[in-house]
């Protein structure tokens, strides 16, 4: 070796250690950030609270898993029906959870049970989905001081289950989807004991919904403004007149929500699979998320919370698209205030349609009343 | 002018820097600009965000990673020399054909598994000493392969970009094969004859055979093909019956192919192998890792909402011209989400599986552009071409037909989906 090349090759290496060494300090800082998302949001349940249990104790395979969730049960002792209301299934969709947060530490019931899974996809809330630029939480004003709730993927962490097939191919119905939906726990049901790490909770879900005889079934998500199913419920043929009852309840109440049939050749999903395969009649609410769209501008804590995007505002003016966005934005109290409503309106046409088999929930605020004290003024 | 355009700016105008002037490799000049985008961003130095960012193409880069050892092992074994011969000898009297079907045979991987890089890394592989033997400039076979590799992207049965858009829009992946079809074979086939008439001169077939490795099949028989049938074969049997097979994942197939090398045919050193392998593939492994910051401080900093309602505002007059922006996206997938996702809305009223098939299309030659240039670096890597964009200007011509024919779809969409529907009998 001559003296240049000797040189050459000394310089190389010192170029390689600086670039292995500034790429492990990034990892460092940035593994701090992720090992962050594995801590578990806190929740203070109210009073109603009558006992807890976790999903595995309806398969025992996921315990210890972070497939595993807790189950909170809110048991009247006055016979009635059971409803079971499913919160987190989309991590990135806070309204979804935060709206059953708000129930959690505020229901009262006294006729019925209510069961509540706050976190149905407990592992997408452990990370973001790349290229997304999500913040991982988001803080809100609670009673005793600033409570910080975790803003986590659509799917199951590819800790939990890697790699992705190219291509999904739900089970039993054979459909295709991409590969990443392989982690959509909306996309797994109704599951299977020996199928991925997301089947696997997706079956949990379909054994808890039959082990509990469960009346009537809840999912709540939210969606980017310019996909047409949005501030939308949608519901299984068989629970079409109690979702249309309450449509027309809400319509008059000055809240607008799309009755939406969930299409029979679209498998996988709750509306779906929870009508077809358990005796529950299952409700899917959407509300306008910008945080999800395409068109949104920076992506920062505050659209979460604020829910104002500039960029859909102007979307909203040239007409370029359909969508569902307030000029003066869709802010979290009102996505909460939504789910909140359209929850309570289902359960009242569902008494009205079922008076021996009744659900009698209190002390949840109105749409009306969380639009004018906040999120924070029901949370602890 | 707005902060999103003046940090898109930055963003360019580093990378242009970077590459063009600086000389530094493109992975390393799109990291630069995605901290460049951060900081004119306002968002300081958001070191979760480029982690993060740098690790979205992790799968793709170790099916980059595995793919490139198990073609090398192919080569070392001379399983790649020996079908490269066979093929040429047994249709050089029909070249049209030979393109042709070398273009099919390259599509192949993407059609079965929806990665255009599959091809290249492939198939493409397989074919570019032929090409190169037969006189072909080494630009027009680096493009010629990369074409191929977008039209098998978008051929049938598997088309991610189309999955993409159908699961952003709640549209189950049924129906597609005929407009998908549609809108890849026949470019594919006028791409390989433009080739074949454009750069492929007369040739002496003992010369060209004369310059390929020589074959070794009578050497090592059949089993000098056993990694290649184990490697396809698991990755169709895997699509078609997933009940019974189980999904071990692209780059474990991969790896389990090089180490089947072993054995059955010219000897080899695994790790020497192995090294040049990646080697190889760093650079455009840095480019995923790049692409992957660039397009995360995009969304962060709201470049990409920006791009996407710029397309979408453009003048009734114009709106089908905003499909011709979804090239520019960065890769094909970023793509289809960003602005496939809205441009169904937009055309809503027109048959959509025909319109999602023909965006796919559009989105599918964003593995060609710039800042990227994906496939241009994997075919420039391939045959030897440092500066990719050489591929990529020669690559001009088809992308520009292919850009024509996707709109021409998306424009006459009702009129192709009645098309469809006379010919086949099903309804759309």
């Amino acid at each position: 070796m001559t003296l240049k090349q000797e040189g050459r090759s000394y310089r190389h290496i010192v170029t390689a250690v600086i670039i292995v060494a500034i790429f492990a300090i990034g990892a460092a800082l940035a593994s701090v950030d992720f090992l962050a998302m594995h801590r578990p949001d806190v929740i203070h349940p109210s009073a109603g609270l009558t006992g807890t249990g976790m999903l595995s104790d309806y398969f025992e395979e996921i315990k210890g898993t972070p497939g595993d969730t807790k189950l909170y049960f809110y048991d009247s002792g006055v016979p009635g029906a059971t409803v079971l209301l499913l919160g987190g299934t989309h991590p990135n969709e806070p309204s979804g959870f935060i709206a059953p947060v708000v129930i959690t530490e505020n229901l009262q019931v006294s006729a019925g049970r209510v069961l509540i899974l706050l976190q149905a996809c407990a592992s997408g809330f452990t990370c973001t989905d790349p290229f997304e630029g999500c913040p991982q939480s988001y803080t809100l004003q609670g009673k005793s001081g600033p409570r910080k709730f975790r803003f986590g993927s659509r799917v199951s962490n590819p800790l939990d289950q890697w790699p992705d097939p190219l291509v999904y191919l739900h089970y039993p119905s054979g459909q295709q989807l991409s590969g990443f939906e392989t982690r959509n726990l909306n996309r797994s049901y109704p599951g299977r004991p020996d199928g991925t790490f997301t089947e696997k909770v997706g079956h949990a879900i379909m054994q808890l919904i039959e082990a509990e005889h469960v009346d009537v079934a809840f999912d709540l998500h939210e969606a980017a403004p310019e996909i047409p199913i949005i501030n939308a419920i949608v519901y299984h043929e068989k629970s079409e007149d109690v979702a249309l009852g309450a449509v027309l309840e809400l319509e008059m109440e000055g809240l607008h929500y799309s009755p939406e049939l969930s299409p029979v050749n679209f498998r996988g999903l709750s509306h779906r699979e929870w009508g077809d395969r358990t005796g529950a009649m299952p409700f899917l609410m959407e509300t306008s998320n910008p945080i999800q769209g395409r068109l949104r501008g920076r992506t920062n804590e505050d659209l979460i919370v604020k829910g104002v995007s500039e960029r859909y505002k102007q979307a909203l003016e040239s007409g370029a698209l359909r969508i569902e966005y307030l000029p003066e934005g869709e802010p979290l109290e009102r996505r909460v205030g939504r789910h909140i409503a359209g929850f309570k309106t289902i359960l009242s046409v569902y008494n009205d349609a079922h008076p021996e088999n009744p659900i009698v929930i209190e002390n949840l605020p109105s749409y009306d009343e969380l639009m004018a004290n906040g999120i924070g003024h029901y949370l602890q | 002018m707005s902060l999103e355009l003046i940090i898109l700016l930055a963003m360019l105008a580093t990378f242009a820097l970077g590459v063009f002037v600086l000389k530094v490799p493109a992975g390393v000049s799109l990291m630069a600009a995605a901290i460049v985008g951060a900081l004119v961003g306002g968002e300081g130095l958001p070191v979760r965000h480029l982690v993060e960012g740098g690790f979205g193409f992790l799968e793709a880069i170790l099916i980059i990673a595995s793919a490139m050892i198990f073609m090398k092992v192919m080569d070392a074994t001379g399983a790649l020399g020996t079908i490269n011969y066979a093929l040429i000898k047994t249709l050089y009297r029909w070249p049209t054909l030979l393109l042709i079907v070398i273009v099919v045979f390259v599509m192949f991987p993407g059609m079965l598994t929806g990665l255009s890089s599959a091809c290249i890394l492939t198939t493409g592989a397989l074919v570019i000493p032929g090409l190169l033997a037969m006189g072909m400039p080494r630009l027009a076979v680096g493009s010629l392969i990369a074409m191929a590799a977008v039209f098998g992207e978008v051929a049938p049965p598997i088309c991610i970009p189309v999955m993409i858009i159908g699961g952003g829009v709640d549209m189950p992946y049924i129906g597609f094969a005929k407009p998908l079809f549609l809108a890849s074979f026949p470019l594919a086939i006028a791409t390989a004859v433009y080739y074949r008439y454009r750069y492929l001169g007369t040739f002496d077939i003992t010369t060209v055979l004369s310059r390929l490795k020589p074959p070794v099949y009578d050497k090592h028989g059949l089993k000098l093909f056993i990694p290649l049938v184990v490697v396809v074969g698991y990755l169709i049997v895997e699509q078609v019956l997933p009940e019974y097979v189980p999904h071990l994942g692209v780059p474990l197939a991969f790896m389990i192919g090089a180490l089947l090398g072993f054995g059955t045919g010219e000897k080899f050193s695994f790790l020497k192998v192995s090294r040049s392998a990646i080697r190889d593939a760093m650079p455009v492994m840095a480019i995923l890792v790049g692409v992957g910051m660039f397009l995360q401080i995009m969304t962060l900093t709201g470049v990409r909402g920006f791009l996407a309602i710029s397309a979408l505002e453009l003048p009734q007059q114009l709106k089908y011209l905003t499909v011709l922006i979804m090239p520019f996206l960065g890769s094909a997938y970023a793509s289809a989400s960003v602005i496939g996702v809205p441009l169904v809305f937009v055309f809503i009223g027109k048959n959509e599986i025909v319109v999602t098939a023909a965006l796919a299309l559009m989105a599918a030659m964003g593995d060609l552009m710039p800042p990227p240039s994906l496939l241009c670096a994997y075919a420039g890597q391939m045959v030897g071409e440092k500066n990719h964009f050489k591929i990529l200007r020669q690559s001009i011509l088809p992308i520009v037909a292919a850009l024509v024919v996707g709109l021409a779809i998306v424009i006459y969409a009702e009129e192709i989906a009645h098309l469809i529907s006379a010919v086949s009998g099903s309804s759309y």
